[in-house]
């Protein structure tokens, strides 16, 4: 075989790195949910941030599986099992990881080489983090209505949200992602693709720079993580009609109640009836 | 000076992974026997997507309020574990308390609080929402519930994963910790300066601890998945006749529509309220 392979993983390969990345960015997510967060002044000094773990993944396997193990990772150990899932929050929050994960992964040419490591981690991390920030403020400018009317508010959500990303990528991204990274992918590289039977990646085996398609996927994705805050726009319009059937009618209401009590008889009956039954049999 | 001690012992000491774990397997396993780990999965997301989505949505106050006080009762009948609640009073507070101080700072007055009152309303119903939902039910229900409302199994397979390995993960990751810390020399901490070189120290031994986890973690995941493998996993996963087998335990009982009969009339009340107003 004198063709060069591409460090193209198969199925059961990839679904051991999607496994691998859970587990750990999983298990870090929950620590860093739980650590307190610790403020200085207005600066606040979080863990926040262990990005480091799925990056280094990306950098030495296939960069799409270890950005979805995750992206899951996160959403299922310390958002589902502590019970905080948030709905649409989630999807967004899903999206920008995998984006900066997958970008992040996908720049690393060669993982022996530090400068290219230490570049990819630091900006995987900013997109990530500036996606965020992006929807945050989306967020909070259509959750709250007649935003611009409450004096200082608008001003406060662009301050805060920049701040908080400046705060985040200054010191939570060079010392929890840039640092880490730097010292985990040469040491990891070349000894731990072996124990998933697969070879290292090095500049010939790894896979074509970005290309525009992955870029305009990219640019999909935050489109849709996007639109699911901005559903909270299509709800305006509902408040609106909401509104509308308020006034004109309580007895759109009251059936409602009274359809409801209805109900509750029903299902009250149908469950005396059923606890009857076998203690008639018996 | 105050707060780096608070910090330290805040990680160090209430924080230790035996209460971490204990809190965690608690919430996942310790109440299977409540009114709301009893029921179908199927109904309970189905209740959820209602009022996670709705309250996002509208701004009546009444409507708002009532569903509260129901995801509130619900929350307490689920017997959420503490560090849960914890986690949910502190989430609430940084998500809209802190934007209220700061839009003090810039020069608003006390306009600003209704409309943060009903964000946080809105945040607080939500969250207790999912609380219920999640944090109530038994992890193996949740992930059917999820795969019958067609879910990729991934995620399925991904949360059963996680409620198993978690336990076994945190001990391992421990036991790599205290040998790093066994071997390590750790500074002294009594100034300031110290303090900090300590945390740093810290967090270092946290990073480097994740080296050798990482290895185990992979020669581990290789073991899961070529059992998987041998199960016929990836076949087993897109089959219909499989899920069908597997979603055959799901039963919807009197229990489950009392609940959501229950729940509708206490909304259609809220509503017939904020219609009155």
């Amino acid at each position: 075989m004198t063709s060069i392979h591409k460090q193209a993983a198969n199925q059961s390969q990839k679904l051991m790195i999607f496994v691998l990345s859970m587990a750990l960015y999983g298990l870090a997510t929950l620590f860093s949910e739980l650590i307190p967060k610790f403020q200085v002044g207005i600066v606040e000094f979080s863990v926040e941030y262990f990005l480091f773990i799925p990056l280094t993944l990306a950098m030495l396997f296939d960069p799409m599986s270890a950005a979805l193990g995750a992206a899951t990772g996160e959403l299922v150990f310390s958002e589902i099992m502590l019970g905080q899932f948030g709905g649409l929050g989630e999807v967004e929050k899903f999206i920008t990881v995998t984006i900066g994960v997958y970008v992040a992964g996908r720049l690393v040419r060669d993982p022996a080489n530090r400068t290219m490591v230490g570049a990819a981690a630091i900006g995987g991390t900013a997109i990530q983090l500036f996606l965020g920030m992006v929807v945050d403020i989306l967020k909070v400018q259509l959750a709250v209505d007649d935003f611009e009317a409450v004096a200082g508010l608008p001003e406060s959500v662009f301050a805060t949200e920049g701040f908080a990303f400046l705060n985040d990528l200054l010191f939570s991204g060079i010392l929890f992602c840039l640092l880490p990274t730097l010292y985990l992918v040469p040491k990891l590289h070349g000894k731990i693709e072996p124990l998933l039977g697969m070879e290292p990646r090095t500049t010939q085996t790894a896979l074509e720079p970005l290309g525009a398609k992955a870029i305009l996927g990219c640019a999909a994705a935050f489109v849709v993580a996007a639109v699911t805050q901005l559903l909270a726009k299509s709800g305006m319009s509902l408040i609106d009609w909401e509104a509308d059937w308020a006034e004109s009618s309580t007895s759109i209401a009251v059936a409602m109640v009274a359809a409801a009590v209805v109900v509750v008889a029903v299902v009250l009956a149908m469950r005396k009836r059923t606890e009857q039954i076998p203690s008639e049999r018996g | 000076m105050k707060m780096v001690d608070k910090l330290s012992e805040n990680i160090l000491d209430k924080f230790s992974m035996d209460f971490l774990r204990n809190q965690v397997l608690k919430n996942a396993y310790g109440n299977n026997d409540t009114l709301v780990a009893a029921m179908d999965p199927r109904i309970l997301i189905a209740w959820y997507l209602f009022f996670g989505l709705v309250p996002w949505f509208v701004n009546s106050l009444p409507f708002l309020l009532g569903c509260f006080v129901l995801v509130t009762i619900t929350t307490a009948l689920a017997h959420v574990a503490g560090l849960v609640l914890f986690l949910f009073g502190l989430g609430v507070f940084s998500q809209t308390g802190y934007l209220l101080v700061v839009t003090w700072l810039f020069g608003g007055d006390a306009s600003a609080i209704a409309p943060l009152l009903v964000l946080t309303l809105k945040v607080a119903t939500v969250s207790l929402a999912s609380v219920t939902v999640f944090s109530g039910m038994d992890p193996d229900k949740l992930s059917q519930g999820l795969m019958w409302f067609g879910c990729p199994e991934r995620l399925s397979f991904s949360i059963s994963y996680a409620y198993r390995m978690l336990p076994i993960l945190m001990e391992e990751f421990q036991s790599v910790l205290l040998s790093y810390r066994l071997r390590g020399n750790p500074p002294e901490h009594d100034t300031l300066g110290g303090k900090i070189r300590y945390l740093i120290y810290q967090v270092r031994i946290i990073v480097y601890a994740f080296y050798p986890l990482m290895l185990n973690t992979a020669k581990r995941s290789r073991t899961t998945v070529e059992v998987l493998e041998i199960k016929g996993y990836r076949y087993a996963a897109v089959n219909k006749e499989v899920k069908r087998l597997k979603l055959s335990v799901l039963r919807v009982t009197n229990n489950d529509l009392l609940f959501l009969s229950v729940s509708f009339l206490w909304v259609a009340v809220t509503i017939l309220i904020s219609t009155l107003i």
